[in-house]
């Protein structure tokens, strides 16, 4: 087993792809690995585990993320690979050092010379190896630049370490003869480990004076109050827009025609020919047949949605712009009772909540979690569902849309008040690292676009399959309404909705966007809409985020979250229409 | 004059004196003797944000920004 180590963001996951060929989620901001991943390398004819192990500063673990790391390095490898920033070496070979004492044989891979170069820092390799005692690779990993040196330097490392046969630590720190021993054993102590790693740097490095270029004069701009508020709201502005009328764009103009003059007409023309007449043909080509709906709510509904926002969002992660929102609302954050950086977390759930409640597990406490993963439940719509929803409303007046965005950022707040109130513990204040600003390459942003389409049409297909098959049973063979009768005191007296409309809340227990979808087709009115907008946005979130709830924290967790959002999307509907109805009469 | 990194002048190199117990602050870089600079500071209660050994950027709350002692450097 090898274990590719490092500080957060200096490029692990990049070298796992590279390595291993299996796509490792990779950003421009630290923890972007929460878990471990692991693939298969193979190195001078023969087959290694690469472990591609999440970013920690220190071996001394401060969240649950760099604890994972420890654990690694405690139960010991054939070898490291240990990825150094090299425009930051200082505190980066402080890790370094620390991986020394375990007495594994480490490659060093001297990463990001590009942007050190940039701000006129030079490191010597050769210089540093002999400080280390240990091959020292330089290389751009984004370019590709020393990964085959890297791969033929591990060769080297690995033979000689079998060679000698020290293959665990322990053993490795008992051998007289190991020329690491010194190492391992003398300078343990956390001051001389911080005192040998400045002494490294200063016989190792240069720094020249160098002007700052475009990028990091924009990053610095991007920092600065009375700059980086205008820039982020303008890029926000930006995104959404693009998000929402690229998206709106791409359905009527490409999918919707694609959908409805050539793959529905096919399907129908194709089942009619072999499948008599009655509920069978129904549930493959009625108006919420299999072959209709799949193709009417995935392809035209949702996708151009998702697309765009992952165009946008994979933009703004690799770029840095991510943590610079952190830094610069994180006044407001603490506010609500979080910290800046629980925004990068609340943002990727506008994309999806799996990945974003996985992605709390690099906070430093458990009430942060469950605070911002109630946020994300409660309050915070996915891309799909966001998809149908601005489907849904765009067609009543133009203030809608913006008035659901609005609902839903006072609910978000609301949620991290109560959440706040709720769970015991303390939030930590903001400790985060800003990273340089980069240009995505065109290589790794169009790879990481590609794998996140590809997730998302692997993870969504099944349970959206699932809630269209179910919709066209239930819609087809009568069931619906038969369900509706008997949900109509509260679909229809209490929400206001047309009796059908149950189909919304039964399929939104999948899917969330299946919660908005349904409502499309039945010709609802602006109060209506804006009502069953509100219940879709509040209503729980899908099976695939219960699943995660239960997982991340504790089944009680995942229900208790389940069943509040279910009553406070029913109650809330219900308050809105009956309260317009009300003045409305009045 | 010795003060805490919350207040401390802006752009003007400083020396950390004291910080709070928080490993995560050492592990980063952050210890007695590292030479800073306040780069921002934000409104509100806000953080602050520190360039560190001319290095990396790091930002911290106010909470921890307050309890790190600084004295300023030639």
């Amino acid at each position: 087993m090898i274990l590719l180590m490092g500080n957060p963001n200096v490029g692990k996951s990049i070298f796992f792809t590279e390595l291993t060929g299996i796509y490792a989620n990779s950003a421009n901001y630290a923890g972007t690995t929460v878990t471990y991943m692991e693939g298969r390398v193979t190195i001078g004819g023969k087959g290694y585990t690469l472990i591609d192990v999440p970013g920690t500063y220190s071996l001394k673990p401060t969240s649950e993320v760099e604890a994972v790391a420890a654990q690694f390095m405690e139960r010991g490898a054939q070898a490291v690979v240990c990825v150094l920033d090299a425009s930051n070496l200082e505190r980066n070979l402080h890790l370094a050092l620390e991986i020394q004492g375990y007495g594994i044989p480490v490659v060093y891979a001297l990463n990001l010379t590009d942007v050190a170069n940039r701000h006129g820092i030079t490191v010597n390799p050769a210089l540093l190896a002999r400080e280390l005692d240990a091959p020292v690779i330089s290389t751009v990993a984004v370019k590709r630049q020393g990964i085959k040196e890297l791969l033929h330097t591990l060769d080297t490392v690995l033979e000689a370490s079998e060679k000698q046969n020290c293959p665990s630590a322990e053993a490795c720190r008992r051998c007289g003869s190991c020329p690491r021993k010194h190492i391992a054993l003398d300078i343990f102590d956390e001051k001389d480990v911080w005192a040998r790693a400045k002494e490294i740097t200063l016989r190792v490095s240069r720094k020249d004076s160098a002007s700052p270029g475009f990028l990091d004069r924009l990053g610095d701009a991007m920092l600065r109050p009375a700059t980086g508020i205008p820039l982020a709201l303008l890029l926000i502005a930006l995104a959404i827009g693009v998000v929402v009328f690229g998206g709106r764009g791409l359905r009527a103009v490409a999918l919707l025609p694609l959908v409805r003059q050539l793959i529905i007409p096919f399907f129908e023309g194709l089942f009619t020919r072999f499948v008599p007449e009655g509920v069978l043909l129904n549930i493959l080509v009625g108006e919420f047949g299999v072959f209709v709906i799949s193709f009417e709510w995935i392809l035209a509904l949702i996708f151009p949605y998702v697309l765009l926002f992952y165009v946008v969002f994979t933009f703004l992660e690799d770029t840095g712009f991510l943590p610079r929102m952190a830094v610069l609302f994180d006044n407001i954050m603490r506010k609500l009772g979080v910290q800046g950086g629980s925004l990068i977390h609340m943002l990727m759930g506008y994309g999806c909540a799996v990945p974003a409640i996985i992605g709390t597990r690099a906070s430093t406490g458990r009430k942060e979690r469950i605070v911002i993963s109630a946020a994300i439940c409660f309050a915070i719509p996915c891309i799909s569902q966001i998809g149908a929803l601005v489907t849904l409303l765009s067609v009543f007046a133009w203030w809608m849309l913006p008035a659901m965005l609005a609902f839903s950022l006072v609910l978000v707040a609301i949620t991290a008040l109560v959440a706040g109130r709720l769970v015991k513990g303390r939030v930590d204040p903001l400790l985060l690292e800003v990273p340089n600003l980069l240009m995505p390459t065109a290589k790794s942003y169009g790879r990481k676009l590609l794998t996140r389409m590809k997730h998302f049409l692997k993870d969504a297909e099944v349970p959206m399959l699932i809630a269209v098959f179910f919709a066209a049973i239930l819609a087809e063979t009568g069931l619906l309404a038969r369900i509706a009768v008997h949900a109509q005191p509260l679909v229809s007296v209490w929400l206001g909705l047309p009796e059908d409309a149950v189909i919304a809340l039964i399929l939104g227990i999948v899917r969330r966007e299946m919660s908005v979808a349904p409502l499309l087709a039945l010709d609802l009115n602006s109060l209506q809409a804006f009502v069953g907008g509100v219940v879709s946005l509040l209503y729980l979130p899908c099976l695939s985020v219960f699943a995660i709830l239960a997982k991340e924290f504790k089944a009680r967790v995942a229900i208790i979250i389940f069943g509040l959002t279910i009553f406070v999307a029913l109650f809330t509907g219900g308050a809105i229409n009956q309260l317009v109805l009300f003045f409305m009469r009045g | 004059m010795a003060t805490n990194l919350y207040v401390a002048e802006k752009s003007r190199p400083l020396q950390v004196t004291s910080l709070p117990n928080i490993s995560l602050l050492e592990s980063m870089g952050l210890r007695a003797g590292s030479r800073v600079m306040i780069q921002n500071r934000y409104a509100l209660g806000g953080p602050v944000l520190l360039r560190v050994e001319d290095a990396y950027s790091v930002a911290l709350g106010k909470e921890i920004a307050v309890q790190i002692g600084v004295v300023g450097v030639a």
